[in-house]
Formats: structure tokens, sequence, C-alpha cells
């Protein structure tokens, strides 16, 4: 039996397990590295608070390839992701612990697929980024 | 009444090619430093067998890693206050901010280690509307990722938002 879900016991209102993230200030400085991408908002506080923002500020698409992390860890390496959307609604700080939450909205038997909601939230329990998804789990 | 936040001649602009295109090699250890950044550390993206066993002919990519493979490097003499570099094809509006309003993505094919990218994108969409605080302007740029094999591996929307 695998540990991932499977298509034919998976059900539409079945959560996927919690995941939280929390990026201090050399993780952020790591994805602006890794992404080539030298905006200061990402790592000048003071550059920062003069933009407007209260700290640092969580990249939008870390936080996009964090929603992609929550899905394939849930699915499995055999399932294949189809798409994904998502809206940011707010932005998101250094050292804040980030939430992802979801559940199966619906599932399409003959092809194999299921269709998700995702929220990502912040300690508040304000929603930061709402995202669905469609994966197509793997072969049980 | 508000006045249009979008030029005429940006207006026009919508359907044209912004970048690209740009082909790049899929690179393994450059993949796995933005797996290694995210914290994402799925084995199908460090381990050959893993990711055979799971499907794939070679190590894959982090579904959105496409995106920063096809960055171009340029030199920091045209970075500007804001860290950003300067860029020649942005859209011109009459706004104080761009922020980062979400993003849509269509996964055709699987990306391995050693494919060659090539992403186009192109301005799908330039809107102004009325919100909460005031107008603010829709703008979409639409990103269409092909393989060696002139097959399509994915579509990225991203959706700024422009105040």
């Amino acid at each position: 039996m695998s540990e991932y879900p499977d298509i034919a016991t998976i059900e539409a209102g079945d959560e996927l397990p919690v995941m939280r993230k929390r990026a201090g200030e050399a993780e952020l400085f790591l994805y602006s590295a890794a992404s080539f991408n030298p905006h200061r908002i990402h790592y000048d506080r003071a550059y920062a608070n003069y933009e407007g923002h209260q700290d640092i500020v969580v990249h939008g698409p870390l936080q996009g390839s964090w929603l992609t992390q929550f899905i394939t860890d849930w699915a499995g390496p055999r399932a294949r992701l189809l798409s994904v959307e998502w809206q940011n609604r707010a932005s998101a700080f250094v050292d804040e612990e980030l939430s992802f939450s979801g559940s199966v909205i619906s599932v399409d038997k003959v092809n194999g697929s299921v269709e998700l909601e995702i929220y990502e939230r912040k300690q508040d329990g304000s929603v930061l980024m709402p995202a669905k998804a469609t994966v197509k789990l793997g072969p049980s | 009444m508000s006045s249009s936040l979008i030029p005429p001649e940006s207006l026009a602009r919508v359907g044209e090619i912004l970048a690209g295109p740009v082909t790049v090699r899929i690179d393994r250890r450059e993949s796995q430093r933005y797996a290694y950044a995210v914290g994402d550390l799925n084995p199908i993206y460090f381990d050959d067998e893993s990711a055979k066993e799971a499907g794939y002919r070679t190590l894959t990519t982090p579904p959105l890693f496409i995106t920063h493979a096809l960055v171009t490097p340029k030199p920091a003499s045209t970075l500007r206050a804001d860290g950003l570099y300067e860029d020649s094809t942005s859209v011109v509006l009459e706004v104080a901010r761009m922020m980062f309003g979400g993003e849509e993505w269509d996964f055709l094919e699987p990306v391995c280690v050693g494919d060659e990218i090539t992403g186009t994108t192109r301005l799908l969409d330039l809107d102004q509307k009325e919100g909460k605080k005031g107008p603010f302007v829709r703008l979409v740029r639409e990103t269409t990722f092909t393989n060696q094999d002139e097959q399509v591996v994915a579509r990225s929307r991203q959706i700024g938002i422009a105040r």
C-alpha cells in the first residue's frame, strides 16, 4: 500500500497535512541568490521600511514554490502537478510563521486527477494566498 | 471619474513580445540551489534513481524553477535604487507602484536537467479596473516554455497589480 493518496479511495473533502514555513534573513537571502533577484525589499530592512513595508518582505515566487512543495509532498513523486494558480493578497515578512492547508474539492476518477483548494495563512489566520491546483495522482 | 492610468502607447503593446525567446539548458546545480533555497528536498530533484523510479528520464526540477533559470545575467551598473534592473521592455503606466498579484501555471510536459528550455514572454492583457482603494491596472504577462523537441512544457501567466 502506498503512503500517497490513491485515486480509488480519495474523496472530496479529504484534507492535506498542514505544512509550516518560516524564513529568516539567511533563507530569504539564499532565495534572492538562487533566483537571481536583487530587489532590495527582500534583504534591506531600511529600504523595505522606506517603501512602506513593516519588515523584509518574503518573495512572492518563494511562496509559490512552497505551494508546489506542499502539493507534491502530499501527492508523492509519481503524481504530476498539472496546473496551479494563486493570488497574493498581502505581504509576508521575515521570521513570520506561515502555514499551508488544503483540501480536495473534486475527484475525476476517469482522468485520475483531483482538484485542490489551498490557503497560505499568517499566524493570526488571515489569508495571504488563496490557491487552486490540479494534480494527476500516481499509479497505486 | 478617474483618468486613464494606461497611456495609449502601452495599450497598443498588448500581444507584443516583452522578453525572449531566450534558451537555457537546465543546470543540475542551479536547480538544486533553487530547491535548497525553497527548502524542498524532494529526492526527484537530487537523486537520479528516485527520479527514474518516479517516471522521469533523469532529475527533474522544482516546477517554478524554469522562470528563474531563464533570468538573463546583467551587470550591476544597470541596477536601480530599488535593486531591480533597468528594464527597457517595462510597460509604461501612470502608477506609483507595481505589486505581485499572483500567477497561473499549466504544466504540460516534464522538465528535466539537461533540457534546453526556451521562454518567450508576451504582454497578454492590460486592463484598468476600479477597486476599493481607487483605480488600478491589472497587467498579465504570459510566458510559454518549450523544450528541445519543440514541445510546450509549461505556460505561466504572471499577474501584476499597479496603482
